[in-house]
């Protein structure tokens, strides 16, 4: 228990930023830090007001009583995908995991510590959560301060149990993939197909929870939030115990939480060193052979390096690429589905036509494609090897614009692909396919730029793990936080704005603002690279 | 006297068939310092990992003062230190900080590690920079500060990875005498390196690995004779 405690401390002291600016003495960083602090507090701000926010329009639905179940199923769903995506690389295959094995920890307390450590980094966004919708449900349900003390206290047992699912999974993964000479690529896949499987079982289960009936919208979530208690029981418990104060659930969510805990590690702890061993042995085949090699232009040349340098990290290819698979993913599925039907499903039967949402194919595209820009992480990534690309003879700009071409390869054919194919699932007119197309380009335009701003504006080179640039940076955050609410709003606006205006004059008028907005960033990056 | 390291046919087999390590046989007793020796990619880093427990393997048996690597390895970790040859410290640490993050798990009590740092640090002359960040140290004070680091329990066996690299002349001078202190005290030191000059003069046993395996090993005097650890090392790598 000691060593555990010893062992959480210096995870937590030694990325902790405000360890780095007391001990810093380079002003700029300190700025630096309190700037990245700054964005972190508006940030979570945001999250908050989301919870506020949308908790007051189920509470003036008369909705109330839902909110509980809200609050379990959004911390549990978030706490499970983003520790899905973070299990390689915190878990396993992790930096410095030479030298903490070499000092006399059991493996168990090892991976055991490194995955409350990472419980511990993600509580203040869960908290958050919980936060707000306690505030909201305060305001509409009034329950009383023992109903609220408890909702904080299991708040904090919440996320334990998806958590602990998705870092299992993510042991299964690293297990299987440990088996393969490019292991690598082996986990990104097991991770894509399990986030995929993950999404379709929600479908699944949203449709057993309606029973094949699309009933009236207020109903329908009532009765799908109330099922999920049964399909999901921690959600049950965590509902029970704060609106019923049942004492057999507060006992079964924290009993639950903390034998699942125990039982978790010992088969992780078992194979620990064996499955680590294969992921970090790089085994040389000694077999090469010069063959004519082809030279690139500089651009090029950098975006291969990032090319490359995406391929050979799990963390950071899962993240980056999520998005471009779901574009794909989307651009085949809708080929084969019923548009009307589809449409009516997913907005729950509220009057919204496909011709309504012309306008919004190319943002709801963009949802998918936007949601990670490489461009916001490949400048921190870079770390230690900051100075390959310092002392090449290249510009900044030179070496942003190589970054922001890969970025630009990476996402045109997708965001392409899977506009044209909703174009032709939604039939929409010649000209506003082409519009379509076309905002679709400078979207990914714009998302290759803004990124890049973010990337460099908020550059952290000192990362101990990939995971602090990938998916904790300052630079991703503030890229896609902002980027993912204004989206939502977008295509809210634009279908509403659809059914009063020429829907081929709203996409004229976002392609026009999206260039700007792209111009301005790039002006921006140029200042940034001067 | 049971030897304080003994590694018994230890084989390593990455993929398929590519045996980096070839059933490797070498003891190490108290008060040695035993240099391990041979060419980049010739198994000497696969088994000194595989030794401080880093490593999972695929044949034989490692025993740490008596103690198997495979099924004790807390209980040989804790008589065991290791400096690797780059070593991965937690940059956003200060020194101190690092150093008494080791110290608390090995449970040293703060007037012991007090001493042992202070000892360590004057003689490596970094204790002005103990307090600094250590992103902002020099790859050598990474080693120096990893050197102490691995000093700081008085460990029974000392396992280093190319411990000169990095390391100024002075330095390396202290971590010869520091080796040659330790070594009259009873511990025992088990390093790779490529200087072959500090290996000769350092060392009172060797061994010389080729493809994994193990093809000379003794001490100095029986393997070099009248001639120099690099007429040797030459000619064994040359012949088998």
């Amino acid at each position: 228990m000691k060593s555990s405690m010893v062992l959480i401390k210096n995870l937590l002291l030694s990325t902790s930023q405000w360890n780095i600016y007391r001990l810093c003495r380079d002003k700029k960083k300190k700025g630096r830090i309190i700037g990245n602090f700054i964005g972190y507090a508006f940030l979570y701000l945001m999250l908050m007001a989301y919870g506020v926010f949308s908790c007051i329009g189920y509470g003036k639905m008369g909705l109330a009583e839902v909110i509980p179940m809200l609050c379990a199923l959004t911390i549990s769903l978030m706490a499970f995908f983003l520790t899905l995506f973070k299990t390689n690389g915190y878990l396993f295959n992790f930096k410095e995991y030479d030298m903490l094995m070499s000092l006399p920890f059991e493996a168990k307390t090892v991976a055991g510590c490194k995955f409350l450590y990472m419980y511990i980094k993600s509580l203040p966004w869960n908290l958050s959560i919980s936060l707000a919708m306690l505030i909201g449900y305060a305001v509409y349900a009034k329950p009383g301060l023992s109903a609220m003390c408890l909702w904080l206290l299991l708040s904090f047992f919440l996320p334990v149990i998806p958590m602990l699912a998705a870092a299992f999974i993510g042991y299964i993964i690293a297990r299987i993939s440990a088996g393969f000479k490019k292991n690598n690529l082996i986990q990104t896949l097991l991770t894509f197909v399990i986030v995929i499987a993950c999404f379709c079982l929600r479908f699944v289960i949203e449709s057993l929870a309606k029973n094949g009936r699309i009933e009236e919208t207020l109903t329908d979530i009532s009765v799908y939030l109330s099922k999920a208690g049964k399909i999901y029981p921690p959600a049950g418990w965590f509902v029970n115990a704060v609106m019923h104060l049942k004492p057999g659930d507060i006992l079964l969510m924290t009993g639950v939480t903390l034998l699942l805990f125990e039982l978790v590690f010992i088969p992780v702890g078992k194979a620990y060193r064996s499955i680590n061993s294969k992921l970090k042995s790089h085994a040389a085949a000694g077999k090469f052979s010069m063959k004519e090699q082809k030279s690139r232009s500089i651009y090029n040349a950098i975006a291969f390096k990032e090319f490359r340098r995406m391929l050979g990290s799990t963390i950071y290819m899962t993240n980056a690429a999520i998005g471009e698979l779901m574009a794909l993913l989307l651009g085949v599925v809708i080929l084969f589905v019923d548009v009307d039907k589809a449409v009516s499903t997913l907005t729950r039967g509220a009057p919204v036509t496909k011709e309504m949402l012309y306008p919004a194919i190319p943002l709801i595209v963009y949802f998918c494609i936007g949601m990670v820009a490489t461009t916001a992480i490949t400048p921190s990534l870079e770390g230690k090897n900051y100075w390959i690309v310092q002392s090449l003879p290249i510009s900044k700009k030179t070496l942003y614009q190589g970054k922001m071409l890969f970025n630009m390869y990476l996402t045109v054919p997708f965001a392409l692909f899977a506009t044209i194919c909703m174009c032709i699932a939604a039939h929409t007119p010649l000209l506003t396919s082409l519009l379509s197309v076309i905002l679709s380009f400078c979207l990914c335009a714009f998302s290759t730029v803004w990124g890049c701003v973010c990337g460099v504006k908020h550059m952290r080179l000192d990362w101990e793990n990939e995971i602090e640039v990938v998916k904790q940076g300052a630079a991703v955050s503030i890229y896609i936080l902002p980027n993912m609410f204004v989206t939502t709003g977008l295509i809210v606006l634009t279908v509403f704005l659809g059914t009063k205006i020429n829907r081929d004059i709203i996409l004229g008028i976002l392609i026009l603002a999206v260039t700007f907005l792209a111009a301005l960033s790039y002006k921006k990056l140029s200042s940034l690279a001067a | 006297m049971k030897p304080v390291l003994e590694i018994k046919n230890y084989t390593k087999i990455y993929g398929e068939a590519k045996k980096a390590a070839d059933n490797v046989c070498l003891t190490v007793e108290a008060g040695d310092i035993y240099g391990f020796i041979g060419h980049n990619g010739a198994g000497k880093s696969t088994t000194i990992r595989a030794v401080v427990g880093v490593l999972d393997f695929t044949e034989g048996e490692i025993l740490i003062d008596g103690h198997s690597v495979k099924s004790e390895s807390v209980e040989c970790k804790k008589i065991t230190s290791y400096i690797p040859d780059n070593p991965d410290l937690y940059e956003n640490l200060s020194g101190i900080q690092y150093l008494d993050f080791i110290a608390d798990v090995f449970r040293i009590d703060g007037k012991k590690r007090e001493e042992v740092i202070k000892k360590y640090a004057d003689a490596f002359e970094i204790t002005d920079s103990l307090g600094d960040l250590i992103s902002s140290y020099s790859h050598g004070m990474k080693q120096k500060l990893a050197i102490i680091s691995a000093l700081i329990h008085e460990p029974k066996l000392i396992v280093m990875d190319e411990p000169f690299v990095g390391l100024d002349p002075k330095a390396a001078f202290t971590l010869k005498q520091i080796m040659h202190e330790l070594c009259e005290k009873g511990t025992a030191i088990f390093f790779s390196t490529h200087v072959l000059d500090v290996a000769e003069k350092l060392c009172n046993k060797v061994a010389i690995i080729k493809g994994g395996k193990i093809i000379d090993s003794g001490t100095m005097e029986e393997l070099v004779g009248k001639k120099s650890l690099e007429e040797v090392f030459l000619e064994v790598q040359d012949e088998k």
